[in-house]
């Protein structure tokens, strides 16, 4: 296995990070950046990219710029509750169980397997339909399904890291069970953790897309990158920059977040040396 | 040398091509040797508009049964939506209450059996004890036959008789024979094989058709809900023709390649209101929602040009239906002084009026089959969120289910057809009336209950146009309906087929015409 080669680079860190942040900013300032009001139908409809619409505009006569841009802001603020309420549950989950042991663990990882039997994506179609749609309905149904990734990983480590000879010598010194677990366990699994979530991210933006193209995300009028592609199918052929700007939107985002995320695992992977090679050693 | 990836590869290929090679087998199994064969992609044929398959007493499956062929009434409608004799041959009125009809001679059912006065007979009978709407629109009290004549006395002076044994739910069918579940046995140009509901119906020949002959010896109706999975189908030569492409979609069939049949019908959309919500029990709301919604925009911009600015229920040029009401313009600043003097204000200033801490919100229920609805919903909520208004958009297949709770909506956004059978008392007895099995809104009105009785019992077309009139003006004063356009409606084939015709009614689309272009 070999590491992409951009990241191989001194820089390969330095650059997913600029660009991670150029995104946060948009998130931020999509409000300021966007042209006009996002909801305000009150352009000509279907007007091709011009230079007051560069992303033309809808068929309710919206400009497309200005939806794009806040609709990135609303899936990628929804991307990160989601993926921090699963990795945070689920790690949680995964600490109790490995730390405890016994039913606790039984019980849990009983409950976590199940989870994990379904196929995510449809389980989390059920559970947003369910709910009866909306952007939260659809948070909440993807990190139903989500969270168990998170504490098989987590158990693991801390099983791992429970036969450790220094936990012997925290509980000689007289800690406590949750000052071994604070002190010890959650920094020794929150790099995983992290790298899980970060390379998570492209991955559940895609997801919270794919339920809203559905129709089982956000509710008009708001702006979301799904919803607007959806909105937009039957214009493929005849005003394809109704659906192609929010998709090159989800594009973008999902590979800035991947390239982050390769790009994390690689610094914080004790085993994945940035070597000369890029090679991983017996890899 | 090949190496095993290559190999597996390799293997793959050529069970992808040999699958393919299948599936183009067995379609050409299908369809034997010199035998044509047509496809129709339909969204309209689905359990969602109560279409479950062709047998005419049940549900809307009569809409089927004549659309694609399989039953014919006792009179159909001319361009210009009046009744003429079909099944019959002529008509006699005896008195007030009975009407003497006499079928043509020499036609029989795709079972052998000959169509006369007892057939009909059964038929209507049955479909008179199974089928509410039937039973409250003919009014029928006793049938009697006597070789090809058929005489119906109604329980009432009944004007409007012959344009309801028009409605597709007054297909003929013989009742003697066992077709099967979901199917029926007419005397249309095709016989109904098998129906699988949801998915598709399969038609055959009927060899022994009394008016022509049928065109193709197969016929196969695919229920196909998504308008842009059925424009994809057409390109694709998947489907020979479809009913209901989106608006949207048509630039991509306006060339040499299909023909493009259209026509403007009675289908109406528009918004009904649920006066058994609390909020909606106030006028002056009713009023600012009509003043509120700019039909112009929807069907210039919208509709592209594909349909007209709606005044009632009725469209223009619909003589029977009267002069056309006086309805709303849009007008916002009317809209918000009515609130304003119905004490609904933005006290908190977020957009939304209040009235005694309740807030001014919502719910649209509309449905996605009809591809423009979720547009008109979302202009709506657009024109009247610039009010006050907070609109939430409920899209959803399950509709008749949101309905039948009065609690779970406030505005319903569909597109009906509001004139069918060429009379306008279609209308009021589907939506408007205590006896309306589509009366969702819960509307009420003393007067139009007793313009109704009036209209029931006038014979005269010119009074009847007249109370036809008063009452879509009726609706409107009340405030019950928002009617926002009426269509154009289109049938796209592809080039090789004739004989493929809109027509007003919207029902009359595989007939003996229909054929391969030679």
């Amino acid at each position: 296995m070999r590491k992409n080669p951009l990241l191989r680079h001194p820089w390969g860190l330095w650059i997913p990070l600029a660009l991670a942040a150029a995104l946060l900013a948009v998130v931020v300032l999509a409000g300021q950046l966007a042209p006009y009001d996002p909801n305000a139908q009150i352009f000509p409809v279907l007007s091709a990219p011009s230079p007051a619409h560069p992303a033309g505009t809808d068929q309710l006569g919206r400009d497309l710029l200005s939806r794009i841009l806040v609709g990135l802001r609303t899936s990628l603020i929804s991307t990160l509750v989601l993926v921090a309420a699963i990795s945070l549950t689920g790690a949680a989950v995964g600490v109790a169980c490995g730390w405890r042991g016994g039913w606790v663990d039984g019980l849990l990882m009983g409950i976590s397997d199940l989870f994990l039997a379904f196929p995510g994506l449809v389980f989390a179609l059920a559970i947003a339909a369910l709910l009866g749609g909306g952007l939260q309905n659809a948070v909440l149904a993807l990190a139903v399904v989500g969270w168990p990734k998170y504490a098989r990983l987590a158990r693991s480590q801390t099983l791992s890291l429970k036969q450790a000879g220094f936990l012997d010598a925290a509980r000689l010194a007289g800690d406590t069970g949750w000052q071994m677990v604070r002190r010890h366990i959650l920094p020794g699994i929150a790099g995983p953790v992290l790298v899980t979530a970060l390379l998570d991210l492209g991955t559940m933006l895609m997801e919270l897309a794919g339920l809203s193209f559905l129709g089982l995300g956000a509710r008009p009028p708001a702006a979301e990158l799904g919803s607007m592609m959806s909105g937009g199918r039957s214009l493929l052929q005849t005003h394809p920059w109704v659906i192609l700007g929010p998709g090159a939107a989800i594009f973008l985002a999902v590979a800035v977040l991947n390239l982050l995320g390769d790009a994390v695992r690689d610094r914080l992977d004790p085993q994945n040396p940035a070597d000369e090679t890029g090679d991983i050693p017996n890899g | 040398m090949m190496g095993p990836i290559k190999r597996i590869c390799a293997l793959a290929l050529a069970l992808i091509a040999l699958g393919g090679c299948g599936q183009s087998g067995q379609q050409a199994a299908d369809t034997p040797a010199g035998e044509t064969a047509f496809v129709l992609g339909d969204i309209s044929f689905s359990s969602e508009h109560e279409e479950y398959g062709v047998d005419p007493h049940v549900g809307y499956s009569g809409w089927a049964c004549i659309r694609y062929g399989v039953g014919e009434t006792l009179f159909r409608y001319t361009d210009g939506m009046e009744p003429e004799p079909w099944l019959a041959s002529s008509y006699r009125l005896v008195d007030s209450c009975t009407w003497e009809i006499t079928l043509r001679e020499g036609i029989t059912f795709s079972s052998g059996r000959a169509l006369d006065g007892q057939a009909v007979k059964e038929c209507l009978e049955h479909l008179l004890q199974v089928h509410d709407r039937a039973r409250g629109d003919l009014k029928i009290a006793s049938i009697a036959a006597q070789g090809q004549t058929v005489t119906i006395t109604t329980t009432q002076p009944h004007a409007a008789l012959l344009s309801y044994l028009g409605d597709p739910y007054c297909c003929i069918v013989d009742l003697q024979a066992a077709p099967g579940e979901g199917l029926a046995v007419g005397t249309g140009p095709y016989i109904a094989r098998a129906v699988e509901q949801d998915r598709q119906l399969e038609l055959e020949r009927n060899p022994h058709y009394w008016d022509g002959q049928p065109g193709y010896d197969r016929v196969t109706v695919l229920s196909v809900p998504d308008g842009d999975t059925l424009a994809m189908a057409l390109q694709a030569g998947e489907v020979d023709a479809a009913y209901g492409i989106p608006y949207a979609s048509y630039p991509l069939f306006q060339n040499e390649n299909y023909v493009i049949s259209s026509t403007p019908t009675s289908r109406a959309f528009f918004a009904t209101l649920n006066l058994r919500s609390p909020l909606l029990q106030d006028p002056a709301l009713r009023q600012a929602i009509a003043l509120g919604i700019d039909k112009e925009r929807f069907v210039e911009e919208l509709l592209g040009g594909n349909g007209y600015p709606a005044a009632g229920p009725f469209p223009a040029g619909f003589t029977a239906g009267g002069p056309a009401p006086q309805a709303p313009a849009y007008d916002p600043q009317a809209a918000q002084a009515l609130l304003e003097q119905a004490g609904w204000v933005d006290a908190d200033g977020d957009g939304v009026r209040e009235k005694d801490g309740q807030r001014l919100t919502l719910r649209w229920l509309t449905y996605t089959s009809r591809a423009e609805l979720p547009l008109l919903a979302q202009a709506a909520q657009a024109s009247l969120g610039q009010l006050g208004f907070e609109v939430v958009i409920d899209t959803t297949s399950n509709t008749q289910g949101v309905l039948s709770d009065p609690s779970a909506w406030e505005i319903y956004g569909s597109a009906m057809v509001t004139a069918p059978t060429g009379d306008p008392a279609y209308f009021f007895a589907a939506h408007c009336l205590d006896s309306s099995p589509a009366n969702s809104g819960g509307y009420h009105s003393d007067r139009l209950e007793h313009l109704a009785a009036q209209l029931a019992a006038a014979f005269d077309p010119q009074e009847r146009a007249a109370l036809a009139g008063q009452m879509q003006q009726l609706l409107l004063e009340d405030g019950a309906f928002v009617f926002c356009s009426h269509l154009q409606m289109s049938l796209i084939a592809q080039a090789d087929v004739a004989g493929l015709a809109a027509h007003p009614s919207d029902f009359y689309e595989i007939t003996a015409a229909l054929a391969p272009v030679s």
